[in-house]
């Protein structure tokens, strides 16, 4: 890989639904070493994009490039140096969560034994140890997201693609993933991810992207994404924001 | 074994385990002594090939085994189609992450095919056992020419599967490819009885070309002419890898959202918007808005089209040769065939109400509304369902030329409603009784649970006892009066039937509400089965 080469670097993508573009144009580059926020309002194309750059779905024209290899030529490569925190769910209602760990790293490639260590290590940290040998479709939603973290971990990723990782999970687990996030981020990865919550962004990330209707709005470092005493959420609905039709409602 | 290959089989034996804690029930009993009568009926199939087969003599094998071959060939490839079902496969949409090589995919995908013809495999172990009997046939030719069909059979199986996947998810295309895979299931009795046409038999007349498969595998077995069987065999093998591996492959990189999105129906018709619209003038809210919803819901999934399309074509081409060359009377046509629409109904509308609801049928237990209104909903958008199915098939009668009089039209549609009234009792209790959540968008499948699908060969008919009945009053005393107070005796009966187990299924459902949203919300292992 070259050593220069950003984390993320796509080029004019492209992705059509019949002819509704989900994701229009899209060009980004999000440096080695940052924690990125890729922001948009629903139905923007935050997790087509994300579809694409995991080679999850094929873009209908652009280019990607992840940690210097080009999508979706070396797609064995990537998924090996990535972790990937899906919005739906990756699970298998039918193991429990030491088994599916075990199994997540297995299909990493790491020896049986290391990855149910890990697993088990993993659940230690994600407070999961208690539910280890429940069936995930006994996990809430929040549990699940933290073993989907979980999973993400275990094969130590390069550079980490979140779909709204802290949908569902509570203070507790949130404040946990977020120390975690940093801590990987200290030690060189890379972190692409989107949240509806903006504050969080606003207090984790770098670098911010703002996607709407498939056509990035916006790109840059926090500093320069809001002025003065405006916050992020105030610089997001300014950007993305619709008429407010809430004055309109008698009736609510 | 590669290291994933072996960590997916491992997490699908997990799932396998964990999903059967406790032991056996006596669903899963009853449902593996069913499996056992079926798989014995093959297996004795296989034993009577290998007796038959080790003391034949070359010019009856030589003349036979082509046949046998081409027979276990069509059963192979097409009776996962024709059963609805594709057999086990691996779950893309979860297992695309990991970086796991497409040649390791494949390899997987391929054992799953035998799956899908296990008959097969038992069928192929007694030619096998019959030709090593046989003194006649040279010691090395059954082994090779068995195992390369079996191996030619499976990569043709994995790449007829990634292909008809991959076509079955543009909207349009898929129901037509399916309703004409499903009528191709015809032709075999249609064959049967309009007799072979004389183009096909002067085709086939000198029998099976040798440059096919099954010829060359047969005289491979039979080791005549080995020294161009063999690489002819070979050959074969070699494509069909070829078309399965490139179909995978294509598969793999396949975009189904885009290919759903790029046939999406733009808006409702007018005639369309009119029906839906048709409970409102009939009934008040909220019952009004739950009729609506599921016939909304129905006509836009793939498995209910599919069904409701087969009532009326498929129904048709089964039984109008069955009429015909008994020289029956064809006044019973249209019933038969409506009777057969509704069994076909039965496993999308009537046994597992809640099953394309999935987990928004939660919806139903936290709105303020009582469950049996739910229920009554449902079944009331199945009755209008039924009452445009039979519509559809005296159409069709009435295209092809069958004689249909007023009193016809009449008995049709009162015996296949009298019928829907136990349907729908039964169907109450069953959907609360054995949920499972169904995916609308895939056009086959089981819609039911394996065990409940053995119950219903049982309950069906005597679901329809009290119709059979009023039949059977007509024909012993024959009488038209007689039958018409039969059905109307049974009508009532069926209202009250249906009331009580509404009554019954609103009980059961406030009991059992976590069991079935629990099951309504269920999804598996790494394999999936269709």
């Amino acid at each position: 890989m070259p050593e220069g080469a950003p984390a993320i670097a796509v080029r004019d993508l492209r992705k059509l639904y019949g002819s509704k573009a989900a994701v229009d144009g899209l060009t980004l580059t999000v440096p080695r070493g940052c924690f990125f926020g890729f922001l948009g309002p629903n139905g923007a194309g935050k997790t087509t994009t994300i579809r694409m750059l995991m080679g999850l779905a094929p873009p209908t024209s652009g280019s990607i490039e992840m940690l210097g290899l080009a999508m979706p030529a070396h797609a064995l490569e990537i998924k090996r140096r990535i972790g990937l925190v899906p919005d739906e769910s990756v699970l298998f209602d039918r193991l429990t969560g030491a088994e599916f760990l075990e199994f997540a790293g297995r299909m990493y490639g790491i020896e049986r034994a290391t990855a149910a260590e890990r697993g088990s290590e993993l659940l230690e940290l994600f407070e999961l140890d208690n539910a280890g040998g429940r069936l995930i479709a006994q996990y809430s939603k929040g549990m699940r997201k933290r073993l989907a973290m979980a999973a993400a971990l275990i094969h130590r990723p390069e550079l980490f693609l979140m779909d709204e990782p802290f949908e569902g999970v509570d203070a507790v687990g949130a404040r946990l993933m977020k120390d975690l996030l940093v801590e990987q981020v200290r030690r060189g990865a890379t972190i692409f991810l989107t949240s509806h919550v903006l504050e969080v962004v606003e207090r984790l990330c770098d670098r911010v992207a703002i996607i709407h209707e498939g056509k990035l709005v916006v790109e840059g470092s926090m500093a320069e994404l809001h002025s003065g005493s405006e916050t992020l959420e105030d610089a997001f609905v300014r950007l993305v924001g619709a008429e407010r039709v809430l004055d309109r409602l008698d009736w609510l | 074994m590669p290291t994933q290959i072996r960590a997916i089989l491992w997490a699908q034996w997990r799932s396998f385990r964990n999903a059967m804690p406790g032991g056996a029930r006596a669903g899963d009993v009853f449902g593996g002594l069913v499996a056992l009568v079926w798989y014995g009926i093959w297996a004795a199939l296989g034993a009577a090939a290998s007796i038959s087969l080790a003391h034949a003599t070359r010019e009856m094998l030589a003349a036979a085994l082509p046949w046998v071959l081409t027979a276990v060939f069509v059963y192979w490839q097409l009776a996962p189609v024709l059963t609805a079902s594709l057999g086990a496969s691996l779950d893309f949409k979860k297992l695309a992450v990991y970086p796991v090589p497409e040649r390791q995919f494949f390899t997987i995908e391929v054992a799953l095919r035998l799956t899908t013809a296990f008959e097969m495999l038992l069928v192929l172990t007694g030619i096998l056992i019959g030709l090593l009997r046989n003194p006649l046939v040279p010691a090395w030719g059954p082994p090779v020419a068995v195992l390369a069909f079996i191996v030619f059979n499976l990569f043709l199986a994995a790449g007829l599967r990634s292909l008809l996947e991959r076509l079955l998810a543009y909207r349009v295309l898929r129901e037509l490819l399916v309703l004409a895979l499903v009528l191709a299931a015809a032709v075999p009795q249609l064959l049967a009885y309009t007799g072979v046409p004389p183009w096909l038999r002067s085709a086939f007349g000198g029998g099976l070309p040798a440059a096919w498969p099954w010829p060359a595998a047969a005289a491979v077995a039979l080791g005549d002419g080995p020294a161009m069987s063999a690489p002819l065999l070979a050959g074969w093998v070699a494509a069909a890898y070829l078309f399965g591996r490139r179909q995978f492959a294509r598969g793999m990189r396949f975009d189904a959202a885009a290919a759903e999105s790029a046939g999406r129906a733009r808006g409702g018709r007018r005639w369309t918007a009119l029906f839906y619209r048709l409970p409102r003038l009939l009934f008040a809210d909220p019952l009004a808005a739950l009729i609506e919803k599921e016939l909304r819901s129905l006509s836009r999934s793939p498995r209910f089209r599919l069904v409701f399309l087969m009532g009326f074509t498929f129904g048709f081409v089964i039984w109008l040769p069955l009429f015909r060359s008994h020289g029956s009377s064809l006044a019973l046509f249209p019933v038969i065939v409506s009777c057969y629409a509704l069994l076909l109904m039965a496993e999308v509308v009537f046994w597992n109400m809640f099953g394309f609801d999935r987990s928004s049928a939660q919806l139903y237990f936290y709105a303020p509304i009582r469950v049996w209104m739910v229920l009554a909903a449902k079944s009331l958008a199945a009755a209008m369902f039924v009452f445009v199915e039979i519509g559809m098939v005296l159409a069709m009668s009435a295209l092809t030329g069958i004689p249909l009089s007023p009193a016809v039209v009449l008995e049709t549609y009162v015996v296949a409603l009298v019928l829907s009234e136990y349907l729908l009792a039964a169907g109450n209790l069953s959907s609360l009784y054995y949920p499972r959540a169904v995916n609308p968008d895939h056009s086959w499948g089981r819609a039911s649970r394996g065990r409940f699908q053995l119950i219903l060969l049982f309950l069906f008919p005597l679901l329809a006892l009290p119709v059979a009945l009023a039949y059977a009053a007509r024909y012993w005393l024959q009488s038209g009066t007689a039958f018409a107070g039969g059905l109307a005796l049974a009508a009532a009966l069926g209202a009250l039937l249906y009331r009580a187990s509404l009554a019954s299924a609103s009980r059961v459902a406030e009991a059992r509400k976590e069991k079935v949203l629990s099951a309504l919300a269920e999804a598996a292992g790494p394999v999936v089965a269709h």
